[in-house]
């Protein structure tokens, strides 16, 4: 019986280390077949938590409410209740209508996504989002807001798709810095430390550089390269001579870790 | 019948965790450590279940747990579909030795395996990321993103065990010892 059993993890774990020789696509095709699988699921739970979010900040305008009342006494309750209501519809409709404008805007084709899952991992930086290959979507194809930069698309799946964030060490930009001729490589922090969460680093500048605090980045579209041309990436935050070359800490324009509406380009227009 | 019945039980579990432990979110006190209830799960079905059992929860874990993680960019896997599999065969052989112990009563057992077993899990992915990207970074957010789910482990192993404990007896099946988990044989 122990002989036996010796044999079966024998023959587990070569099926394992053969399994790890499997070349990317395919691993990336049973990934996506698996997506396909727990994506019910997925949706189902990111409709709860968004369900719980929303009660969440129910409460919270609760509270605001009640400050309000505090300072205002003379004000009628169902009116400031009534007018708060109105006010959160106003600032989502504001938010649609610059995202509708956003998307005549561009030149490119945006297929417009939401995020269903987030912070998932401990070592990688990705989020889902609810398109996938039904809907247009392919590996290595930019995700953005009206605002910049959120990353790029990696597996998908059949109706969601994994997203690599810009926040990512993984995830490298080619940019280039406004005003100057100066080019470099941007990627994220492999462990963001707590202080400064959210920052990315942008390396390969020339030591004369010297960027200052404020200037913009964008993307610098290579050929053959992920990310077009032009699209805001951050702000530097500062700027470092390294021993051979330049380095600048960038604020990214788009706060990843919030991000809930997003747009896939899926081609030009 | 019973090992049969508690693994496909443990199996569909597993699942579940895996999709619920997506949603929970890291936990700011522990500098951004994650919440994850797959390793107390596993190691759980390993020390009470049959061998043959075990094995195949493993490789079933190990598989949905590296599909589910897999971070492929530009053709480049990070870390390779199948290590899961060897770990949790490694690691639940260990837990199944100590299948004696914990039938004797030694319920908090499998609670230490679950802490160690999650914190190590996530020290050799560290390690196998730092090796792959060729640099070494280490700080305070590494080192709590590997002990955080460790600790929060301690806490969420005795409950796993606790619900597991009151719901056992709907699986049919004769217990090879005592009336109880926890009973002395």
């Amino acid at each position: 019986m122990n002989r036996l059993l010796l044999v079966i993890v024998f023959l587990i774990v070569a099926g394992a280390v053969l399994l790890s020789t499997l070349g990317s696509d395919a691993m990336q095709k049973m990934q996506s077949g698996f997506l396909g699988i727990v994506a019910p699921f997925v949706k189902t739970g990111s409709a709860v938590q968004r369900q719980i979010g929303e009660m969440g900040s129910g409460l919270k305008n609760l509270d605001e409410l009640e400050a309000e009342y505090n300072r205002l006494t003379t004000e009628n309750k169902e009116l400031r209740t009534e007018n708060q209501l109105l006010r959160e519809i106003e600032a989502e409709n504001n938010k649609l209508r610059q995202a509708l404008d956003y998307r005549k805007r561009s030149v490119f084709k945006l297929l417009p996504a939401r995020v269903i899952s987030r912070d998932a991992s401990t070592w990688w930086t990705t989020v889902k989002i609810n398109r996938g290959f039904e809907d247009g979507v392919e590996a290595d194809e930019p995700v953005l807001t009206d605002v910049g930069l959120v990353g790029k698309t990696t597996t998908v799946a059949k109706n969601e798709s994994i997203v690599l964030l810009i926040t990512d060490e993984t995830c490298k930009v080619a940019a280039k810095v406004e005003g100057s001729r100066e080019q470099g490589i941007l990627s994220g922090v492999r462990v963001q430390q707590s202080d400064t969460p959210g920052l990315l680093q942008m390396d390969f500048l020339s030591k004369q550089a010297n960027l200052q605090p404020g200037q913009k980045i964008y993307s610098a579209g290579v050929s053959n390269g992920v990310f077009p041309s032009g699209i805001p990436i951050g702000v530097v935050k500062s700027f470092q001579v390294r021993a051979l070359d330049g380095r600048a800490i960038v604020e990214p324009a788009v706060d990843t870790s919030m991000v809930e509406d997003v747009f896939v380009i899926v081609g030009a227009k | 019948m019973r090992d049969v019945l508690g693994g496909i039980s443990f199996a569909i579990l597993i699942f579940l965790a895996l999709i619920v432990q997506e949603f929970i979110p890291p936990v700011h006190m522990l500098l951004g450590a994650h919440v994850l209830l797959v390793p107390a799960l596993f190691c759980l079905a390993a020390i009470a279940y049959s061998a043959w059992t075990m094995l195949s929860l493993a490789v079933f874990t190990g598989f949905i747990v590296d599909l589910m993680n897999l971070h492929i960019v530009g053709g480049r896997v990070e870390i390779a579909l199948g290590w899961s599999i060897v770990y949790f065969v490694l690691l639940g052989l260990l837990c199944h030795g100590f299948q004696p112990a914990f039938l004797r009563g030694g319920w908090w057992i499998h609670t230490c395996l679950a802490v160690g077993g999650t914190s190590l899990y996530l020290a050799l992915q560290y390690v196998m990321i730092c090796f792959r990207r060729e640099g070494v970074v280490l700080n305070d957010m590494v080192f709590w993103r590997i002990i955080g789910p460790g600790l929060i482990a301690a806490a969420v192993a005795p409950l796993v065990y606790l619900a597991w404990e009151s719901l056992r007896h709907l699986i049919p099946g004769e217990y090879p010892r005592g009336d109880r988990f926890g009973g002395r044989a």
